[in-house]
This record gives C-alpha cells, sequence and structure tokens, in this order.
C-alpha cells in the first residue's frame, strides 16, 4: 500500500489524464467508435452504439474527478473496473483469434494484442495504489501529520 | 457508512452522471438511432458525399480498366507480403503524412479505390474520410477489401511500394 501522498497524486494525474484524453478522442468519432465496438463480434449493433455514446464520457468523467481529487475513490473504481474490463476483453479476443483494432484511443488505434494488455496492466496498477491507499491518510488536513 | 459503500456509491454516481451527460451531448445522434437509423452499418452515406462503397466486380472492372488509383489501406509489411497490382500503399495510420503527398500529386477529380484487409476492416474508412476531407472527389470503398481480391484469384503482386 502506498502513503506517499505526492506519489499519488502523480498517479491520479497520469491515469485521470489517460482517461481523459483516450476518452475524448473517441467523443468526437461515436460512430467510428461503434464500429470499433462491432468489431469485437461481443455485442451486436444496439449494445455497440450506447456502448459507444457512454463509454467515452465514463471515461472523462471518472478521469476528471481523479485528476481533481474529488470522489478519488469511487473515480478509480470506475477505472479500475473498466481496466480489468479492458484486459479481459482483449485476452477473449486474442484468444478467439481476432484481429480487430483495439478502439482505446480512437480511430488510429493499434491491433488488439499483448501490448494493451500491458499497457492496461500498467494503469490498473496505478489505479489500484489510489484505490487502496488508506483513507485517514486522505482526510489528514495539511500540515499535521 | 463504511468506506467500501461510500466507494461504490461515489462509483454508481459517476457512471450516472456520465449517462446523463452522454444523452445531453449526443441527442442528436441518439434520435436518430431512435429512428431507425444505424442498424446496418455505422457508416453514413451522407456524411461522405464523395465517397461510395463497391463490390468486388465493381473494383475489378475499374482496375481492368486501368484509369483508377487503387490506395492500400493497410501497414505496410501486410501490403509487402501481397497487394492489388500497381496499387500505392497508404497506410491509414500514416494518412496524415501520405494523404497531403496524394493531394499534391493527384487531381481532385481522380477516382480512387481504397481497401484494407476486408471483413471488418476500418482502416480503409478511415482513409477514405481523410481523402474526402482532403478534397478528392470520387472515392469507393471495396468492402470485402484484400480477402475478397485475393479469395477470388484475382493478379497479385507482392514487394513494398517503391515511392
Amino acid at each position: 500500500m502506498i502513503r506517499n501522498k505526492p506519489l499519488l497524486l502523480v498517479f491520479r494525474l497520469v491515469l485521470g489524464g489517460l482517461f481523459v484524453y483516450a476518452g475524448v478522442v473517441k467523443v468526437v468519432d461515436p460512430l467510428g467508435f461503434a464500429q470499433d465496438i462491432r468489431n469485437y463480434r461481443l455485442v451486436g449493433q444496439a449494445i455497440s452504439f450506447v456502448a459507444a455514446v457512454v463509454l467515452p464520457w465514463l471515461e472523462i468523467v471518472a478521469g476528471a474527478f481523479l485528476i481533481a481529487g474529488v470522489w478519488k475513490r469511487g473515480a478509480a473504481l470506475v477505472i479500475t473496473g473498466l481496466l480489468v474490463f479492458f484486459i479481459v476483453l482483449t485476452l477473449v479476443t486474442m484468444a478467439r483469434g481476432l484481429d480487430v483494432e483495439c478502439g482505446c484511443f480512437g480511430s488510429l488505434s493499434r491491433k488488439s494484442g499483448w501490448g494493451v494488455v500491458f499497457e492496461d496492466l500498467g494503469m490498473l496498477a496505478l489505479g489500484l495504489c489510489v484505490l487502496s491507499a488508506p483513507a485517514a491518510l486522505e482526510r489528514t488536513p495539511a500540515g499535521k501529520r | 457508512m463504511t468506506e467500501a459503500r461510500r466507494t461504490l456509491r461515489q462509483a454508481l454516481a459517476l457512471a450516472a452522471l456520465s449517462v446523463l451527460v452522454a444523452a445531453a451531448v449526443h441527442l442528436p445522434l441518439i434520435k436518430r438511432f431512435a429512428r431507425g437509423e444505424f442498424r446496418e452499418t455505422f457508416f453514413v452515406q451522407a456524411d461522405y458525399p464523395g465517397v461510395r462503397l463497391i463490390t468486388l466486380a465493381e473494383a475489378e472492372e475499374l482496375w481492368r480498366a486501368g484509369e483508377t488509383t487503387f490506395l492500400d489501406a493497410r501497414a505496410a509489411d501486410l501490403y509487402a507480403e501481397g497487394h492489388v497490382p500497381r496499387a500505392r500503399n497508404v497506410p491509414a495510420a500514416a494518412a496524415k503524412t501520405f494523404v497531403p503527398v496524394l493531394i499534391r500529386r493527384l487531381a481532385h477529380e481522380t477516382p480512387l479505390v481504397v481497401y484494407c484487409e476486408g471483413g471488418d476492416c476500418r482502416s480503409s474508412l478511415i482513409l477514405a474520410r481523410q481523402l474526402h476531407d482532403g478534397g478528392f472527389k470520387d472515392i469507393r470503398v471495396l468492402g470485402g477489401g484484400w480477402e475478397e481480391w485475393k479469395k477470388a484469384g484475382l493478379p497479385e503482386e507482392t514487394g513494398d511500394d517503391q515511392e
């Protein structure tokens, strides 16, 4: 468990920033992202559409709250949940032998593969650090240790 | 309230907020979906006036006529393994570099056929969009892509794009 407050702040800014960025590039092209989701061949046209509309905003909102430090545990929970989902999705896709673009960072994303899994695992580690930081640490007023 | 419950409630509230923002921002798109659009494809013809999806037979005819420039939107290594003869390699991922070159070299009226791997590949559409935005007026996308061309036993060429 990491108790170093400046380090936790850096983790929050990096992870939140990545999520806001990933969300923004998808928000500008919802139909393109919908096609990316459809290409995973797990859900139909309607669910792909709904996910493409909501998911980018979930990334932006959770990322922004994490950066702002408001409801940071809730935001970290959303982000770690999403990352676990992305990792499972990528592994399942690889196991099925599908050659799809991951859709992670908008229209020019890489192919779904080990690179994506390792990247997600790295982000997951940051998210878990934020999520597991002792609550007492957060509430300690500045200057008192 | 325990810490875990508080965290869970925050996460649910964030999810609800995201749904609200998404619904507000994408309301026009959601209305179009409710009216029955996007049930077959997410490609919207009206958004790309010069872009048309074509079949393999049409692509073959254009290729044999020899007046159309074929563009392979796949990565360079896939292009080198096999591509439509005379097709130029314009990887969609590097379209920002290649499209301005094409704009300088080709007249905007030049008919273009763009293809990628096939099936559900999206890079041909990404490239078609950039070409359309760059001013090209006649862009056709071979939906079946390289897979379909190869399966039909049509002529192939291997090696890197020399230009």
